[in-house]
């Protein structure tokens, strides 16, 4: 599509631009960076000085630029460059996401209530909540829902097993555990097992994790689970059988397990092959104080009631056995079950044993006591630490960890060292095993456990020994896959891994695929579920002979520094609930984390900062009837080349908290004219006007003029123009809302100086406001959030006074809106020293630029009230119509 | 009577209509009324949400008749037709009701008494609109043309910019040259011109564009055709016998101010060295070097601010607006004389300092050349006095200053400028021959100062620049240009559609009395001989072109033989039915 004109901004300045343009045959791009066009004026009360309703004045010129032949109008779209090409202009313009399909909304507002992320509404100046899921306002143009992603979350976007964990959290904290509890499902079944036993990498990256602590994402998780399972909730909707092709996986662990859920919810038919006598593979090895064993077959039973066949006691030794009993495709999730030995003397004395066999042992029952034993557990990583307070708990009397790690490089999270610590295990670090006795093991110094390279390659001391007592040794040296059957049909790594294409976890055998610790070597459930997440995607891929993508790219992750950055105040929430009690000595496994009460999950999952604003957690999705939402739309670039440009791109308002004097951000009962404009307006949030801070309706209502303009302080010391008119307009206003409050109005000048507007302000002071001219030395905010104002009277005298108000009002002023600048190249379009866009020859041309062809409109290039920027517009207008119409003109 | 398919839609205008008005129940007793197919509320009928459901209802429903009761029709009457248009339900099917402006802000205090009356105001809406008939209008040829009347900058630069569109231009000048009030300043301020090079620039670009036809010393003395095609007759000084006659498609009325003369003692003006601020700057203009007025050097000027401006109303003919040029121009001005005499001893006593927007610059730059800004209250003015001997001729101004304590002070000065705004310029011809609206200051109204800022209730004609409110350059000619931009996006379409809605002349009734003929303000119907004789029966017919449909032959007319399309004697007696009618509650 072609265009004359781009005209940048649809405030009433864009508007009414692109509207006469379209006029005069020309044919316009209107591109408006927000989700609806209207600018500012839309969301005030009235406009002065005819008091008309701000909504009537702009709906028809709202709905006349939307409905021109001649206007195409992209809202949620931003000018990215613009460059001069020939005394024309080739612009690069990008459509934003909304995640909305705009052609299938119907902007019925169903997603705006399902949806369970609440952010500050910029629309009614942060004065209330709005959802992630919105449509602006009542009378936006086009009435259409948009999604406000700002990227992924850094919990969701960090898990490994790629489960949507704001978006859980968010469920929760509308108290939708079930829904959560769904959420989960759709990464994994292993809901309960990960609400234990994950490490929770989520909560290291939560961005509240950097104020009072992170939220408790992991134990919300567990909670989520037991409300569904201590239910005895069944799976609803459960997939039905679509595909012909059967899939085997072996092995079941988190990786087999969570590879066979995802195939078998997309309806192939899926079997496990498991070797041991029951389900859950290295989820056996952890021990039942971490989790319990009833979880791992609440777990399990998700799989059974979507129709996974799990067939135990049946080891696969020969691949090609699968292929012939008719499978299509294999998934081979086996893990590291082969514990690797120590190669000291003593080793495979009946008193050593490794630490998988002790703590499968011990997990289903069959492990012996140790009442009274001295233990040796060999290893620094987690697995030791399992199997040490495992031990313990056993009745072993002396537990000692043998690490050969200094403190600081063990493998283990240093947490689980401490608590292993606290329960009464003493750990030895930088020592290698010598050799092992009957009763006692033979230490040797060790300095360092890597080389230069990283590589594993531990430096003894052999001068440096002891020995310590061990009726015992359990020995945790680190786990490899059990794939010697396999090794001349497929092709392996080292330390006997399967080796697959990165990407699309395939094996070197066309059908047979891999995933999990078998792959990658030990890792954790999450990591594991992840790879067989990601390996049943890539069977899919191969069964529909498709090319293999990963799912649906995440947006990129949100910078923390973003979220912080938008939290004008937050609450100190410290996290609540859940601190384990741990004892000297445990004598059971019972769990060792208590669980979150209710009103702890809704505290902790309170406290989320709804990093990335949407949470993805589909409730929009589910609840659009329309099937509207589209969470995998990206944005949309274009090029176009037109003949003129208009900038119409507005202002912004003073931040009123660059005044601290003012106390705006800190005192509740201050609030900024834009605020009260909202509290007046038809659509305002409160319907009615209260002060913020208490919900009382104001008495006293002080104004305070010239916030950030005529002010040296703050770098502005150019008069805003409008400031005085529109809260004269307020006073007026509130005289009609709150016929019994007082307002005080304190000014420099009273500046009423358009058609009719110093009728309009002799008005508001015969209606009863009071103007005291003097400008504000301080505002102490009392205890029942009523402001005492110290002033200069300067009609009476120069007396300074006080007077007490219980709202105040900040008249800000009118700053640039610095969009404008990154239009062009730096240096080509102009601005004048405050950085507006800068008029060449104000008087003769207004609206001229100092680039030909160019032309801005409105408060762009400076303050202007409603009824001059409409005029400014006209003559940007007739400039860039007498432009496009010399360069058509025959040479 | 036939049976119609009305919808019928209720605002609720936010809450402005709701809060006082039960809505709902007015949508849910007119659901009820025959004919009414569909009745609804809305939160903001106008909302193109709204405006969306409307278009489908309409054709859904297959609508013949849409009623949207919200606010004044002056408002949204042309945003609902469009939406009947959109939707192919002719425009004049449509009838606005208002229950805004006429029910819930008139009866906040009563909400039953409020619904009730916005049922019956429905109902009356109804009424009407089942009697309303597709009306088609009268397309009209546009010219290409444009008049401009005013040669000042705002209509030099209007010209210019409608040239460079493709629109020819007609201007015309009362004065031997253009370039009005600009043309004699000494400085002004945003320009590093000097004002007669921006006029004699402005001169010269017209000069160069053949579209551009000036005529000096010329008037328009009449106005004729329609709307899109008048003709105007123009009367040059040189040659008034044979004015010239020329169709235009529109008319931009450009005729700037006239400056406020203080009367003989007000603020002493009549003293020698008290003087308006226009002929301050002629003392400004002519003065090289050091200043001096009657040959007498000047080292002390006092300015006195709003002099005709912002008076109280209780004065007769007061001028109650703020002139919005002069404080900016006598700082300006101030800046000026220290070019001259850096020690210039330079007093401003003013009420408020309004030097808006960017030109707060120019303020604080004059304090710290040195400008003293005194402070006065308007119940406690200054005076002005000539100081008796041994002072020689000098002034005496006598203040109390609200800065330092409301004390009274006394200033010498060899010069005092009142500072005088801006009034309306007397233009009784023109009004009358144009019909401009006139408003309360005297000043030239628009239609809406934000929907239609530069139209004026006679279509086709705008306005520009401080004929509307006073202003300075660069606003007047921003607003020149948007009256050039409108009357452009009139022009280029070629075509303007003229409301329908005109009066009718019913021959079989009428009994050719003439009556009609003295109430027509617009000179719209004429009588014509039946027959050969002049003499004999005549008939009366009514142009449509020329036809504002303002209704004020139907009442005059004794047999009732005259009507306005869209509002006939029977839609309106249907309406009074509709109101009388007490309302049936819904089964």
């Amino acid at each position: 599509m072609e265009y004359d004109t781009l005209v940048i901004g649809s405030g009433i300045s864009g508007m009414e631009s692109a509207i006469k343009l379209g006029d005069m045959g020309y044919r316009v791009l209107l591109v408006e960076k927000e989700a609806s066009i209207g600018g500012k004026m839309i969301l005030l009360s009235k406009v002065f000085p005819t008091l008309d309703c701000a909504s009537c004045i702009s709906t028809p010129k709202m709905a006349a630029a939307i409905h021109h032949p001649n206007v195409t109008a992209l809202t949620y779209a931003e000018v990215e460059k613009i460059r001069k090409l020939d005394g024309r202009f080739q612009v690069e313009v990008v459509k934003h996401p909304r995640f909305v399909d705009e052609a299938a909304c119907t902007g019925c507002q169903q997603c705006e209530t399902a949806c369970t992320v609440s952010v500050p509404d910029q629309f009614n100046s942060d004065l209330v909540a709005r959802h992630a899921a919105y449509i602006p306002f009542p009378q936006a143009v086009p009435k259409k829902a948009v999604l406000e992603r700002a990227g992924t979350s850094p919990c969701t976007e960090t898990c490994p097993a790629g489960v949507k964990a704001h978006g859980y959290v968010s469920l929760a904290r509308s108290g939708e555990y079930e829904k959560a509890f769904q959420l989960v499902l759709q990464s994994t079944p292993l809901v309960g097992t990960l609400g234990r036993a994950c490490f929770a990498p989520c909560e290291s990256e939560c961005s509240r994790g950097s104020l009072e602590g992170p939220v408790s994402i992991r134990r919300i998780k567990r909670y989520i689970a037991d409300d569904h399972y201590d239910a005895h909730r069944r799976l609803q909707a459960l997939p039905e059988i679509t595909h012909t092709e059967r899939v085997a996986i072996v092995g079941s662990g988190p990786a087999g397990l969570t590879a066979a859920w995802q195939l078998a919810r997309k309806g192939y038919p899926v079997t496990i092959f498991e070797a041991e006598d029951q389900a859950g593979g290295a989820l056996w090895t952890i021990p039942a104080y971490r989790l319990p064993s009833a979880v791992i077959g609440q777990d399990l039973d998700n799989l059974r009631q979507i129709g996974v066949s799990i067939r135990t006691n049946t080891p696969v030794h020969r691949i090609e056995d699968l292929f012939d009993q008719g499978f299509s495709a294999i998934v081979l999730a086996v893990g590291t079950t082969s514990p690797v030995q120590l190669l000291v003397a003593g080793a495979h004395a009946s008193h050593v044993d490794n630490a998988l066999h002790f703590l499968k042992a011990v997990k289903t029952g069959v492990g012996t006591r140790l009442e009274g034993m001295t233990v040796a557990v060999v290893g620094g990583g987690n697995v030791a630490i399992d199997s040490a307070r495992s031990a313990l708990r056993l009745g072993a009397r002396v537990v000692r960890l043998i690490s050969l790690e200094s403190r600081e490089a063990m493998p283990a999270f240093s947490w689980e060292v401490e608590e292993a610590e606290q329960e009464g295990v003493f750990v030895l670090n930088g020592w290698g095993v010598e050799s092992i006795g009957e009763s006692e093991l033979h230490l040797m110094g060790c300095d360092a456990t890597l080389d230069r390279e990283g590589r594993f390659d531990p430096q003894y001391d052999r001068t440096r020994v002891q020995s310590v007592p061990a009726d015992r040794v359990i020995v945790a040296a680190g786990m490899r896959p059990a794939t010697e059957a396999w090794q001349s049909t497929l092709t392996l790594a080292g330390g006997g891994r399967i080796a697959v294409e990165s990407e699309s976890q395939a094996t070197s055998w066309p059908g047979v695929f891999a995933a999990g610790d078998a792959v990658s070597g030990p890792t954790s459930i999450a990591e594991a579920a992840g790879a067989g997440k990601k390996a049943a995607e890539a069977v899919e891929a191969w069964l529909s002979a498709s090319a293999f993508s990963p799912g649906p790219m995440r947006l990129p992750r949100v910078s923390q520094e973003e979220v912080l950055a938008r939290q004008s105040q937050y609450a100190l929430r410290p996290p609540r609930g859940g601190n384990k009690a741990l004892v000297l000595h445990p004598h059971d496994f019972t769990e060792v984390e208590p669980a979150l009460t209710e009103s702890e999950v809704r505290d902790n999952s309170g406290r989320c900062l709804d990093c990335g604003v949407c949470s993805e957690c589909q409730e929009c999705v589910a609840a659009c009837p329309a099937d509207a939402i589209h969470l995998d739309a990206r944005e949309e670039r274009f090029e176009t080349t037109v003949d003129s440009v208009i900038i119409a791109t507005g202002f912004k308002l003073f931040a009123a908290d660059r005044k601290p004097l003012y106390g705006f951000g800190r005192f509740k009962n201050v609030i900024t004219g834009m605020q009260m404009d909202r509290l007046l307006a038809p659509t305002r949030p409160y319907h009615t006007v209260l002060r913020p801070g208490d919900g009382k309706v104001p008495e006293s209502i002080a104004y305070i003029m010239c916030t950030g303009s005529r002010d040296q302080t703050v770098g502005n010391p150019l008069c805003s123009k409008i400031c005085c008119m529109y809260s004269n307009k307020q006073n007026q206003l509130i005289m009609g809302a709150l016929p019994l409050a007082d307002v005080t109005v304190y000014d420099i000048d009273m500046r009423t100086t358009g058609k009719g507007y110093e009728e309009f302000y002799v008005q508001t002071r015969a209606m009863g406001t009071t103007f005291i001219k003097g400008r504000i030395a301080e505002i102490v905010e009392k205890d029942n959030g009523n402001l005492v104002v110290r002033y200069e009277d300067i009609d009476h005298g120069g007396q300074i006074l006080e007077q007490e108000h219980d709202l105040v009002v900040l008249a800000v002023g009118v700053q640039p809106n610095h969009d404008v600048e990154r239009f062009f190249e730096p240096g080509v379009l102009e601005f004048d020293d405050y950085a507006y866009v800068n008029e060449a020859d104000e008087i003769l041309s207004p609206g001229q630029t100092n680039v030909p062809g160019v032309y801005v409109a409105g408060t762009a290039a400076g303050a202007k009230d409603i009824p001059e920027s409409i005029l400014h517009a006209g003559s940007a207008v007739a400039q860039a119509s007498a432009y496009i119409e010399g360069r058509r003109l025959p040479v | 009577m036939s049976q119609r398919r009305i919808g019928v839609y209720v605002c609720h205008c936010g809450g402005n209509i709701s809060d006082y008005v039960d809505v709902e129940q007015v949508a849910r007793e007119i659901g009820a009324e025959e004919d009414v197919v569909v009745a609804k509320t809305a939160m903001f009928t106008c909302s193109d949400a709204t405006q969306s459901e409307m278009e489908d209802d309409i054709r859904q429903f297959k609508l013949d008749g849409l009623v949207v009761a919200s606010c004044s029709p002056k408002l949204h009457t042309l945003t609902f037709r469009a939406v009947a248009e959109r939707a192919g339900l002719n425009p004049y099917q449509y009838t606005q009701v208002n229950v805004r402006e006429q029910c819930s802000w008139a009866h906040t205090d009563d909400r039953e008494g409020a619904t009730a009356k916005a049922e019956r105001l429905v109902q009356a809406g109804v009424a009407r609109t089942r009697l309303t008939e597709p009306l088609v209008p009268l397309k009209v040829e546009t010219v290409p043309r444009t008049l401009i009347i005013g040669g000042g900058i705002t209509g030099l630069r209007a010209a210019i910019g409608l040239a460079d569109i493709g629109i020819e231009v007609v201007l015309v000048e009362k004065e031997r040259e253009v370039g009005g009030w600009v043309d004699r300043l000494a400085t002004m301020h945003s320009s590093r011109q000097r004002p007669q090079e921006l006029i004699a620039g402005l001169r010269e670009a017209i000069h160069h564009r053949p579209g551009i036809t000036v005529f000096t010393e010329a008037q328009v003395i009449a106005k004729g055709g329609t709307f899109g095609n008048y003709e105007v007759t123009i009367a040059v000084r040189r040659n008034e016998d044979h004015p010239i006659s020329i169709h235009v498609g529109s008319i931009i009325v450009a005729t700037g101010f006239d400056v406020y003369q203080p009367e003989l003692g007000e603020y002493g003006y009549g003293i020698e060295g008290v003087l308006t601020l226009p002929e301050f700057q002629e003392v400004l203009r002519e003065s090289e070097g050091s200043l001096k007025y009657h040959g007498r050097p000047v080292e002390t000027i006092a300015y006195v601010y709003c002099v005709g401006s912002r008076e109280s109303e209780d004065q007769g003919d007061a001028h109650t607006y703020c002139s919005r040029y002069c404080c900016t121009a006598t700082v300006h001005t101030a800046l000026e004389v220290f070019k001259h005499n850096p020690k210039m001893r330079q007093y401003h006593l003013y009420r408020d300092m309004r030097t808006y927007g960017e030109y707060e610059l120019l303020y604080s730059e004059s304090r710290k050349k040195g400008s003293r800004y005194l402070k006065f209250a308007p119940e406690n003015p200054p005076s002005i006095q000539k100081a008796g001997e041994p002072k020689g001729e000098h002034l005496t101004v006598t203040v109390h200053d609200q800065l330092t304590s409301n004390q009274e002070l006394t200033i010498s000065a060899d010069l005092v400028v009142l500072v005088t705004g801006m009034i309306p310029r007397e233009n009784v011809d023109l009004v009358h021959t144009l019909k401009l609206p006139v408003g309360k200051g005297g000043f030239y109204n628009e239609i809406h100062p934000k929907l239609r800022p530069v139209e004026t209730v006679v279509d086709g004609v705008m306005l520009a620049g401080t004929c509307q409110n006073p202003k300075t350059a660069a606003e007047s000619v921003a607003a020149g240009l948007a009256a050039a931009t409108q009357s452009a996006s009139i022009l280029k379409k070629g075509q303007v559609q003229l409301d329908p809605q005109v009066a009718v002349i019913d021959e079989a009734r009428c009994n050719q009395c003439g009556e009609c003929l003295s109430a027509c303000p617009y000179e719209a119907i004429a009588s014509r001989p039946l027959t050969d004789d002049d003499k004999g029966p005549r008939r009366y017919v009514i142009n449509a072109a020329t036809c504002k449909g303002c209704g004020g032959c139907v009442p005059v007319c004794p047999v009732e033989a005259i009507g306005v399309k869209g509002y006939t004697p029977d839609e309106i007696r249907a309406m009074i039915d509709g109101l009388l009618r007490e309302v049936v509650a819904p089964v």
